[in-house]
Order: C-alpha cells, then structure tokens, then sequence
C-alpha cells in the first residue's frame, strides 16, 4: 500500500519512544519498589505519560498514514491494547491515589508493546469485511475492556503478593481498597467486553449475515465473559472478596489474554476463521 | 436467590421437596453449575473441530477418544441437545430468580432515596441476557438462507422462497496497488407478485428486500464453452470454476473448468498463481474427463481448442461472477433490544448503584434502605 515515508518513520521513531519510555517507567517502579525512593514513584508516573502521550501520537500518525483506523492487525491491535492499559492505569492510579499498582501494570504495558514490536509493521490495504465504522467500535471497546481487565490483573497481583513485597508492602493500600479497586477494574473491563461483543456482533451481522456463528474468537469471548460474570457474583453473594477474588480475578485476565493472542496461535489450525 | 420468602410450615414432606427444589432452581448455585457445563462446553467447541464426520474423530482422535466425542456429541456441541437443554436451565434459573426478586428490587426502588434506579440493574441485566438467550435460539429455528450465484444480467429464482433475483451489474473496485476495495452488486428482487425492489449489496452493506438482507459474500471467474461435434456447434454453456459441462450426446465426456488465473505466472517452485486480477495474460486450468475418470489436464487461453476424439470445447470470453447470500431472521431485532437491556442494566449495576463504600454506610445506619 502507498504510503508517506515521513509518516512512516515518525511512527517508528514514536513507536521506539514510546517503547523506550514505557521500560524506564517500569524500571523506575523497579526501584521504587526496592529502595523506597519517593521521587522514583512520582518519576516513572510522569514517565508513564510521556509514553502515553507519544504513543497517542503514534497511533494517530499511523492512522494518518494508512487512511483509517489503525487498530486491525496484530501489531495494532497489540499496541493498542497497551495503549488501553497505560489510559486505565494512569486513571486508577490518580483516582485511588496508588503510586505503587505501577510496579505491577507497568511491566504488562512493557510486555504488551514488546509483544506488538515483534509483529509485522507493514501497513496493509483492509480487505473490504474489514472496512466497516462498527470495527472500529468493536476494537474501540475491546481495548478499554482490556485495559481494565489488565489494571484489576495488577491490583491483584499487589493483592495476592501484598504480605511478601518487603518495603513496598506499607506503600500498597489496605486490602479492604484493593479489592474495591478490582471490583471497579472488572466492572469497567465487564461493560466494555460486553460492548465489545455486541458491536462485533453487529458487524458480522452486517459483514456476513449473521451475528454469532461460535467461532473459536467469539467463544473465547464468551467463556471470558462468563468468567467475569460469576466473579461479579460470587462477590456480591457469596462474599468472595479479598484474596480468593483476587486469584480469580488473575485467572479471568489469563482468559483475555488466551483468548487474545492463544485463539489465533492455538487453535487457528483447527478452525477457519470465516 | 437465597432470599427469605414466606417459608410456610411445611404440611407435608413432598411440599418440602418441593420448595427445597424451587429454591435450588432459583438459587445462585445453580448458575454456577449451569455456567460452568457452559465454559466445558465453550472449551471443548472450540478446540474439537465442529462438524466432521465420525470418520474424521476417529483418525485424529483414535478410536476411544473419538467415539467417545461423538458419543458426548463434542462434534457439534453448540447444537446438541444436553447444551440445548443447559441453556433452556439458565433460561429458567433466570425466571425464577427474576420473579422471586422482583417484588424486593420494587420496594427497594419505591422507598425512596437517591439513586434508586440504579436497584433495577442487576434485574434488568437478567432481564436482557433472558431475552438474548430465547431471541437467539429462535433465531435458530426461524432464519432462513439462501444462495445464488451468476454474472451480470443474469435472473434466477432465490431458493425456494418465491423470490427471483435478478444481478443487473457486477463490479470489482481494485485499488492503484490492485488490491480489492470493494465488491458491490446491482441487485432487483422480484416478489410472486410481480413487485420489485432494486438496490446494491456490497461487503459490510447487505441490501434488504422483501424481508431478506442480501449479502455480497464472495466471487470468482465463469466462462462460456462451446462445444462442436465434427466440426459443428453443439452446445453453448456457461460454467463457473469448479464446475463442469459436457456434449448433451455424450454425457461421459466432460470438461471441469477448474481455475481461473487472469494474469498467469510461473512461480520459482513451478507453481502457477495470478500477478493481478487484471486480464492481462488470462488462462484457464481444465481438466477433461472420460466415464468418470481424469484424462487430462491442462492449460488455455480463452479462445484456444480443445480437442478430444471428434469433440472440441472452447472456452471463452471469462467474466467474473459474484455469489449472493439472503438471509432473514427474523428474531435479530429481539437480540438487539436483548443487548440494549443487558447493557442498560450492567450500566446501573455499575455506575448507578450505590458503590461499595456506600453500601457499606448504608448497612451500618439502619434507616437507609437496603438492596434486594
Ligand atoms: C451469565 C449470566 C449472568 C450475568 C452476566 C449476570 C450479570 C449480573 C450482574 C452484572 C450483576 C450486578 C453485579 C454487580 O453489581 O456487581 C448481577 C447481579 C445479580 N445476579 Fe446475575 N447475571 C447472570 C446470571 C445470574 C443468574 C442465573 C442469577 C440467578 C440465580 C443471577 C442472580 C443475580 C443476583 C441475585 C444479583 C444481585 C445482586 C445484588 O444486587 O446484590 N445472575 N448479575
């Protein structure tokens, strides 16, 4: 496909910029972890949003570039899939005032992004299925889910390890905090998979007719959601908060993250995907 | 849910059983045994091919695993009866607890306070995820499809629904690097009646007529043959790839057009492919057949012979044919409302609800009302 060469390498210099900072920043909590520097917390937040900021651009430049939303191959999925954990990370960090969730999401949006640069970067022409304004809700949507999903897996991470984190430990919040703080990330993360799935099905209903055909994707989905779903209700009746929550909560991300990138690698061979 | 109505004294054991039952079909573990059959069931569909013959269990599975899949019906598991049957459970599960909580979500929503839509959510949550569930499976027995393919100009009946389906236009819109930005179809319907409707159908953009969507789903080449005996036209036809025509006097030879390269190539391992899907150097893979068996196969240009015994077939003129795809169904409108409901609800439970913390102060001051 034509595009702007200038274009091109500003989105490769942003994408190394961005990938740059977003290690510092986890290095950074690194340290704040261990030797309890203040200023490293502080430091790696506002690295955070450097990256964030210049990752911002590149996903808009790239969108310049190929003339359409770039959020449909691997590589952009992934990168935008960081992309929605670093804005949910930076929100829920600011709203429940913890520097520290930072030494748990910042090496996931490290992961995530080193996983995006490994994938092709070309810039392809979309086949037409893949030309439709509800593709971009859908992965819209999938992307907050994500990143929301991605946050509560950090907090409870900092939950399940909390008694063996040595100095960082005072620096996380009491428990009762953490676990309302989950409670919000998979509620977020909950509604948006839920939009996510509705605007994918309006798309394939409008691309091939029919709304859910039970492909590996979709059912993955699925099963993912239903996750969730019985998370949300265990702790409501059941009184599942706290620890067990928490566990729950990392293997209900580990489903995201199957049904992510495992469903195309795994299980690909078996099905057509359309 | 384990809500505490009225438990009259029991008058007898049955009675009992009775409630004890009710009160298990209604109660939240049930859902968690229904959803988890679910998610083994999700787990096994997706990673078990769907589908197959038990021919195609037995060779990748070997013969325990696989009769074993088939036995379990794992080789269709979103269509077999016991998931059927777990989803008409959760259907129940989902009545009965929306009934029984209905009168306590009314009251708490009555006795006044702020906020109190939000007490609706997780009902109408319920509620919508009901109404997904019975509009989708509907949607399974009711919706209908359909298939026709042709090239421009041609009319044929759709199924058997009653409806003809005439393709006025066929259009391939390539990109400068050749690549595809669109197919797009000129369509008109015609109903039994004599009415017609006319519009386009492209990828992501069905036309609806007469109650169907109409779906650009895919294409390919066609090409007309004609077939002479001793010199002497016989037969005109028209066949797409993967089809097959023969002399009507000698139905044991025939010519499968198998494929088409409009601008044909040699690869460096000796394969054929197309550099464009312009016509710049078109050729046709056929094969011929006699009583059933292959006797040759090979490459032409349109125009160019093909001769066996005292036939010749010539094929001709290639031209691209698309392949329309109408369905209806009439329930989506019923998954959409579902949907709309369902996220209506989850936004109450969520964002409109008390949160936790609020919660918690209400418990403790014994005036605020209280959640079902
Ligand atoms: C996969 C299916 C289901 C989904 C997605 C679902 C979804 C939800 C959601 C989102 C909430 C609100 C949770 C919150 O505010 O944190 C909720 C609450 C609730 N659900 Fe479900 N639900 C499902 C199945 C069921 C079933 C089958 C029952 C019946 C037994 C049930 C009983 C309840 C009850 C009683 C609440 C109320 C909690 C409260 O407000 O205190 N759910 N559900």
């Amino acid at each position: 496909m034509q595009t702007n060469p200038l274009l091109s390498s500003l989105e490769s210099v942003a994408f190394m910029a961005a990938l740059v900072l977003y290690l510092i920043c986890a290095a950074l909590y690194f340290i704040y972890a261990g030797t309890r520097k203040e200023w490293a917390g502080k430091a790696a937040w506002w690295v955070l949003l450097a990256g964030f900021l210049i990752h911002t651009v590149r996903i808009a430049v790239r969108g310049i570039n190929a003339g359409r939303l770039p959020m449909t191959n691997q590589y952009e999925f992934a990168s935008a899939f960081a992309w929605g954990i670093a804005l949910c990370f930076l929100i829920f960090v600011k709203k429940f005032k913890f520097d520290a969730l930072g030494v748990f999401v910042a090496p996931l949006i490290f992961l995530v992004i080193g996983y995006a640069s490994m994938q092709s970067r070309e810039i392809h022409s979309l086949m037409p299925a893949l030309q439709s304004t509800w593709l971009g809700f859908h992965v819209s949507m999938a992307i907050i889910g994500y990143g929301g999903f991605g946050v509560a897996f950090g907090v409870s991470l900092a939950y399940v390890l909390r008694g063996k984190l040595g100095g960082l430990s005072h620096r996380v919040p009491e428990e009762k905090t953490l676990d309302l703080i989950i409670y919000r990330a998979v509620a977020l993360g909950f509604l948006f998979l839920t939009m996510c799935m509705i605007t994918g099905a309006i798309w394939a209903k409008r691309a091939w007719g029919s709304y859910w055909s039970w492909d590996p994707k979709e059912t993955w989905s699925l099963v993912t959601w239903i996750i969730y779903a019985i998370f949300l209700h265990l702790r409501l009746r059941r009184g599942l908060t706290g620890r067990k929550a928490a566990v729950f909560a990392i293997v209900g991300f580990l489903c995201v993250i199957f049904t992510y990138v495992g469903v195309n690698t795994l299980l690909s061979g078996l099905h057509s995907y359309r | 849910m384990e809500d505490k109505t009225t438990l009259q004294p029991q008058n007898n054991s049955v009675n009992g059983t009775a409630r004890k039952l009710l009160r298990f079909l209604r109660g939240m573990p049930f859902s968690f045994i229904l959803l988890g059959f679910i998610i083994a069931a999700c787990v096994a569909g997706s990673v078990i091919p769907q589908g197959g013959s038990a021919a195609l269990y037995t060779q990748r599975y070997g013969a325990s695993w696989g009769g074993l899949i088939c036995w379990l019906q794992l080789d269709r598991v979103f269509t077999c009866w016991w998931f059927i049957a777990l989803a008409a459970l959760l259907c129940l599960n989902l009545i009965l607890c929306s009934v029984s909580r209905f009168g306590a979500v009314r009251r708490a929503w009555k006795s006044a306070g702020e906020k109190t839509w939000g007490v609706w959510g997780s009902w109408l949550t319920h509620l919508g995820l009901l109404l997904m569930i019975v509009g989708f499976a509907a949607g399974q027995f009711l919706a209908r499809e359909a298939v026709v393919y042709g090239i421009a100009g041609s009319t044929q009946p759709l199924g058997d629904t009653g409806l003809m389906v005439t393709i006025d236009k066929f259009e391939v819109a390539l990109r400068p690097d050749n690549t595809v930005e669109q197919y797009t179809a000129a369509l008109t319907i015609a109903n039994a009646a004599g009415e017609t409707q006319s519009g386009a159908a492209s990828v992501n953009h069905p036309f609806d007529a007469f109650g169907y969507s109409f779906y650009q789903d895919s294409m390919g080449w066609a090409n007309y043959v004609d077939i002479k005996k001793d010199g002497q036209l016989v037969k005109t036809d028209l066949i797409c790839a993967g089809e097959y025509t023969f002399p009507d006097d000698q139905p044991s030879l025939a010519l499968m057009f198998n494929k088409f390269y409009p601008d044909l190539i040699r690869q460096p391992d000796g394969s054929f492919a197309t550099a464009s899907p312009q016509l710049n150097n078109p050729y046709s893979l056929y094969s011929i057949y006699f009583d059933g068996s292959m006797v040759a196969m090979n490459l032409a240009e349109p125009g160019q012979p093909i001769p066996v015994h005292n036939y010749e077939f010539t094929m001709y003129d290639p031209v691209e044919y698309t392949l329309i795809v109408a369905k209806s169904d009439p329930t989506a409108w019923l998954v959409g409302v579902a949907s709309a409901v369902l996220l209506a609800g989850l936004f109450l439970s969520f964002y409109v609800r008390p949160w936790e913390e609020n919660r918690r102060k209400q418990h403790a001051d014994e005036s605020a009302p209280q959640l079902p």
